[in-house]
């Protein structure tokens, strides 16, 4: 994987606007955006421009087109991926954000969700790119036994080490926790 | 990594103490007195707080998120409430989003004088860190007088806040700001002017801008690098949009930003005097009106167990910017998932990076660069891998270790 060198935090050429880049997004997936939603409130800079978070699913195939997409609009900042065990498919969502230096009320969120399905647990790995998301991939490793292709280090971060790790704390079907791993403090 | 064998030691710091919220281990690898590379291990005390969470319904959860911090407990809630209200289009009245960016500013205070102040103390500077810790109690004196509390104060809820403000709550702020205007310079000029904290500080544990978007650093640890990136100003929430917030970086006030511990300490003590600022703005703007968006809790965890679907809320807390992720299912009382990321989480990544090429001595001060958290380093193991001698090295050895360098340096 190539490295990515678009460090557009300091070297931005233009902002987008929210609705900018949720057009652009848009055209970019075509009819993989398989949803889109929008959390937004109206700029009190720029009357009637609407800010927020944008929320996206695409497919597995596309996602790291999506993230090399978004870095040609700024380096995107990672805050974290947030999972969720939806019984037949595992979702996670990938926080992003465009735009945190460029100034007031430019910051875009931009949520990446993907389904996987339990039978091929697998994300390609954003750590060549993003080295920051090191322990967002490894605890959705160890929590829902996503695994990472390309992340380096797999080892455990929170779950102590002599955890058995055919167990995933946040699957809720036979692989999740059993009344045995929890421990009651009162 | 080891070069040749039995020229590096391997250090590990920690495990940590039971109070924090994130504790975190950092195996050093040194040759000599120079640290080679370093590895992070967080995780000895994992509580299980999201999980915890899936058993609770979203007011139950407000009081789990404030013990997540001890420090930046609001700054938990007001997030968590946040990711609530986006997804259930919840409007929370002007009111109360002044009283939480209030409560957000004081806590902001607080967290910066006390790391600053520890800063001062892990460098050996001792009476700068007896005045730091003396200027503390006033944002804590009047933290306990609006909400009644030091550390949890409970006036988050669901659509607004649990508390109102009064005049007598004017009159502590006013107090505060005028008390800090009078006395905070008096602690920091001596530490920005002191040729031995410059030693100490300057171009140690080094965040490069490019490094620190890569590595995703946040916060004062970010700004310190010199990019002015800060949530209240690039995606204002609360009452933040009406008080033009400009992030505070190194370069403004020094002519330069060089990534270090001196600029992460400028960033924290200028934001103070920013938050001052905001406060008096605070004070001048509130407006009259309501507390909260549905005072009656049964009728809103009804409306709660309603909604369908996913919200995501970053705020600016004092260590960075502090993330919550929530999944709400309709027809289920309890939340779905629920996902913290607090500040350290991002930061901590960036440590091997700062680590690179240090001394040990300065090891403590990196670490604490990144978050107020020198407690972390409860116990030290030091092992020897060529001889495969082990000796542990108490916290209090390791900080006289680090004072030492700075006497040597007084007398040289």
């Amino acid at each position: 994987m190539k490295e990515n060198t678009t460090l557009a935090v300091t070297s931005l050429s233009e902002v987008l606007s929210f609705p900018e880049v949720k057009t652009a997004l848009q055209e970019f997936l075509g009819e993989d955006l398989l949803s889109l939603e929008e959390y937004t409130r109206v700029s009190k800079a720029q009357d009637c421009v609407p800010l927020g978070d944008l929320w996206i699913e695409v497919p597995r195939s596309r996602f790291m087109e999506v993230v090399e997409f978004l870095g040609t609009l700024d380096f995107p900042h990672f805050h974290v991926i947030s999972g969720n065990d939806e019984g037949e498919k595992v979702m996670l969502s990938y926080h992003f954000s465009l735009y945190r230096a460029a100034g007031f009320e430019t910051q875009i969120g931009v949520s990446v969700k993907v389904r996987l399905s339990k039978d091929m647990l697998s994300m390609p790995s954003l750590w060549p790119m993003i080295p920051g998301v090191e322990y967002s991939e490894r605890e959705i490793l160890e929590l829902y036994g996503v695994d990472f292709v390309g992340l380096e280090n797999k080892n455990l971060v929170f779950l102590p080490e002599d955890w058995d790790r055919s167990v995933f704390p946040k699957r809720r079907d036979e692989t999740g926790l059993k009344p045995e791993h929890i421990r009651k403090l009162s | 990594m080891a070069t040749e064998k039995g020229t590096t030691y391997t250090i590990p710091i920690g495990p940590v103490h039971v109070g924090l919220k994130e504790p975190i281990t950092a195996w050093l690898n040194v040759d000599g007195e120079r640290i080679v590379d370093a590895t992070i291990r967080p995780g000895a005390i994992h509580r299980g707080i999201e999980l915890m969470a899936q058993k609770r319904n979203p007011i139950q959860v407000i009081y789990l998120a404030e013990r997540i911090c001890g420090i930046c407990s609001f700054s938990h809630i007001t997030a968590f409430v946040e990711a609530v209200e986006k997804v259930a289009k919840i409007e929370v009245p002007r009111r109360a989003q002044y009283i939480r960016s209030m409560v957000l500013e004081l806590e902001r205070i607080h967290s910066h004088i006390l790391w600053a102040g520890v800063a001062c103390y892990t460098i050996g500077f001792d009476s700068a860190f007896h005045l730091g810790m003396e200027l503390r109690e006033k944002v804590m004196d009047t933290l306990e007088a609006f909400t009644g509390n030091r550390v949890n104060y409970g006036v988050g809820t669901i659509g607004g806040v649990r508390r109102d403000f009064t005049s007598k709550t004017a009159k502590a702020i006013r107090e505060l700001i005028v008390y800090y205007r009078e006395h905070f310079h008096v602690f920091t000029d001596p530490v920005y002017d002191d040729p031995i904290v410059a030693a100490r500080m300057r171009d140690v544990g080094v965040l490069t801008a490019d490094d620190a978007v890569r590595y995703v650093a946040l916060g004062p640890t970010v700004r310190g690098s010199g990019l002015r990136t800060d949530i209240r100003c690039a995606q204002p929430y609360e009452a933040y949009a009406d008080f033009d917030v400009k992030p505070v970086v190194p370069q403004d006030y020094f002519g330069e930003a060089r990534g270090d511990v001196f600029d992460r300490f400028v960033v924290r003590t200028m934001e103070v005097l920013q938050s001052l600022e905001i406060l008096e703005m605070i004070l001048e703007g509130i407006p009259e009106g309501d507390l909260v968006w549905e005072p009656k809790i049964p009728k809103l965890l009804s409306y709660l167990k309603n909604v369908e679907g996913q919200g995501m809320s970053c705020i600016e807390a004092p260590r960075g910017d502090d993330t919550h992720a929530i999944y709400l299912t309709k027809g289920e009382e309890n939340i779905t998932s629920w996902s913290v990321r607090a500040p350290t989480y991002s930061n901590a990544v960036s440590w091997p990076v700062m680590f690179r090429n240090q001394e040990l001595a300065d090891a403590p001060l990196i670490i604490n660069s990144v978050d107020p958290c020198i407690s972390c380093m409860e116990r030290i193991m030091v092992t020897d891998s060529a001889r495969g001698v082990e000796k542990v090295v108490e916290k209090r050895t390791l900080t006289e270790l680090c004072r030492e360098k700075t006497r040597r340096m007084m007398q040289g």
